[in-house]
């Protein structure tokens, strides 16, 4: 696989997730061995979206090799495809130059819920990466085929019994059919806004969550992140169309389990638990799923 | 960036730019005008395809108050999707308030293509001063069917005083007539109800609607209606396609 890796290095810039100071975070690397196994601390949405840049000029992007991101981060890109790729293009130029080689968690993390929404194996994928020890089980993509030189030969039957072995450690909660099941005018929205503080980090650690602000700043004009949480989201001349914090996170809810799946026939969730994680009020989008609307 | 050639006073807080472009865009569709370092804003089209690109504009927020109509502005567009008008031999449009630019609009398009006799304008505005286009209207009843009202006349005015809704039992088409509404969201949830009502098929109901619109290309996430974006599905609806949306109307 370091042979791989040199493969690649040579048509790509290579980063990896890299133990720093006690944080996984996405850095440059030279070698196979200094990419970590576990999570980044934070989803790399940055490696195609980036957190404020100028949109007055789009340069040529490098091309980039990413090594380490874990399948729930890559599903993030794969999903937001089916919305931007090819009409933002700045994600599109990023998009199409970065190579993904995604591992596939070997072990249930706590709180995540990845095979509710088919992980931790990926259907699409660059190079999906199944590490043991020093084995490396690889699917790669007929597109990045050519860097394995016939030293590779799972033909996914691998892959196939480790899905069957993780579900029955992380049981997949029963997402189908969640979109009509969900309700409107369930009390569970005021209950998560009698808690939630507007802080947006729900927004900001999905690995899915693509909206963002743009805005004039002196001679540049940049794009920020943005929240469906924060108030002034839809606000607009003719009034704001959700000027409840329930409301506001309905939508986010609604986006992600009945808009989305209407329009791309996905769900916009790739059961990370990061939003989760980073709640500091203890919003569980698991509820969401799980909860039962039935007499609502 | 784009030179401003005209500036038009048409009513309190309502100004019209003509531009030194032409329109490539549809009755309808919208492009984002910009100034620079105040931002970005979304503005319907108000003149036909291929005449000059000319926009009103009400002066309400941080872009649309402040030093338009100087110099040049940033433009870009046209985006969204336009009035269908070519697909119906009677057209009832129903414009409230500062919802008649995209109004004029397919006027103009429909006399250019020369089907003036196949539109009635319904409009209303506050009071006879918020009346827009006033030089254009007078224009437009030698050959199209305008029916006009105030939510409050004064002195001088002594045409209709009412709401626009009950404008609509005055059409002279069919039922069967193809319906364009807009204005504020009172006035097109009235009105689609009072259409119902009358017998107007829902499917031949087209609304346009406002939303926070920031990138205008279905990205920035802001303006989505249910599972649709109003930037890029909408911004003009077939009224039977969302009216079962719980955020249609604000």
């Amino acid at each position: 696989m370091e042979r791989v890796f040199a493969a690649i290095s040579g048509d790509f810039e290579t980063y990896g997730a890299v133990e720093k100071e006690g944080e996984v975070l996405f850095d440059r690397v030279h070698s196979l061995a200094e990419v970590s196994e576990n999570r980044s601390r934070y989803a790399p949405k940055e490696f195609l979206i980036r957190r404020n840049e100028n949109v007055l000029y789009l340069e040529e992007q490098q091309r980039k090799a990413v090594f380490g991101i874990k399948s729930c981060d890559l599903k993030g890109f794969y999903l937001m495809d089916r919305q931007i790729l090819n009409r933002d293009p700045f994600y599109t130029e990023r998009r199409n130059k970065t190579l993904f080689v995604n591992y596939v968690c070997n072990t249930p993390c706590e709180g995540g819920f990845c095979s509710s929404f088919g992980g931790p194996v990926l259907d699409e994928f660059d190079i999906q990466v199944l590490r043991e020890g020093n084995d490396y089980h690889i699917m790669a993509s007929d597109k990045y085929d050519k860097y394995f030189n016939g030293c590779r030969n799972d033909d996914g039957s691998y892959f196939t019994d480790f899905k069957r072995k993780f579900n029955t450690e992380m049981p997949p909660l029963k997402v189908d059919g969640l979109e009509s099941r969900i309700k409107w005018n369930s009390p569970i929205w005021k209950e998560f806004a009698s808690r939630c503080i507007s802080c947006g980090a729900c927004n900001y650690s999905c690995p899915t969550c693509y909206c963002f602000d743009l805005y004039d700043d002196g001679d540049e004009r940049k794009r920020e992140w943005d929240s469906c949480v924060l108030s002034g989201f839809t606000s607009s001349s003719a009034g704001n169309i959700r000027n409840g914090l329930d409301e506001r996170l309905r939508q986010r809810f609604y986006h992600k389990f009945v808009y989305f799946k209407k329009s791309k026939d996905e769900f916009l969730c790739t059961g990370c638990n990061r939003c989760v994680e980073d709640c500091p009020v203890g919003i569980d989008i698991k509820e969401v799923i799980t909860h039962d609307y039935s007499n609502e | 960036m784009v030179t401003v050639s005209r500036r038009i006073d048409e009513a309190p807080e309502i100004y019209t730019l003509e531009l030194g472009a032409k329109n490539e865009g549809k009755s309808g569709q919208f492009y984002m005008l910009s100034v620079q370092g105040v931002g970005e804003a979304p503005i319907s089209v108000a003149s036909g395809f291929g005449r000059n690109l000319i926009f009103t504009i009400r002066s309400i927020g941080s872009v649309t108050s402040r030093a338009m109509g100087e110099g040049r502005i940033g433009v870009r567009g046209p985006y969204g999707s336009k009035w269908p008008w070519k697909e119906y031999n009677e057209i009832v449009a129903v414009a409230g308030g500062i919802g008649i630019p995209p109004i004029r609009s397919l006027i103009e398009e429909m006399i250019d293509a020369k089907r003036e006799g196949d539109i009635e304008l319904m409009y209303g505005a506050r009071s006879p001063s918020d009346i827009v286009y006033k030089k254009e209207i007078n224009e437009w009843m030698k050959s199209v069917d305008v029916h006009l009202t105030v939510d409050r006349g004064d002195d001088r005015w002594n045409g209709k005083v009412g709401f626009v809704p009950t404008l609509l039992k005055d059409s002279h088409f069919s039922r069967k007539a193809a319906m364009f509404v807009i204005g504020p969201p009172l006035m097109m949830k009235n009105t689609v109800k009072e259409a119902v009502s009358l017998g107007y098929r829902e499917d031949r109901i087209f609304i346009s609607l406002e939303r926070r619109m920031e990138c205008g290309i279905g990205v920035c996430g802001h303006c989505n209606v249910g599972h649709r974006y109003a930037c890029e599905d909408g911004p003009i609806f077939n009224y039977s396609e969302v009216m079962t949306e719980p955020e249609l109307f604000l």
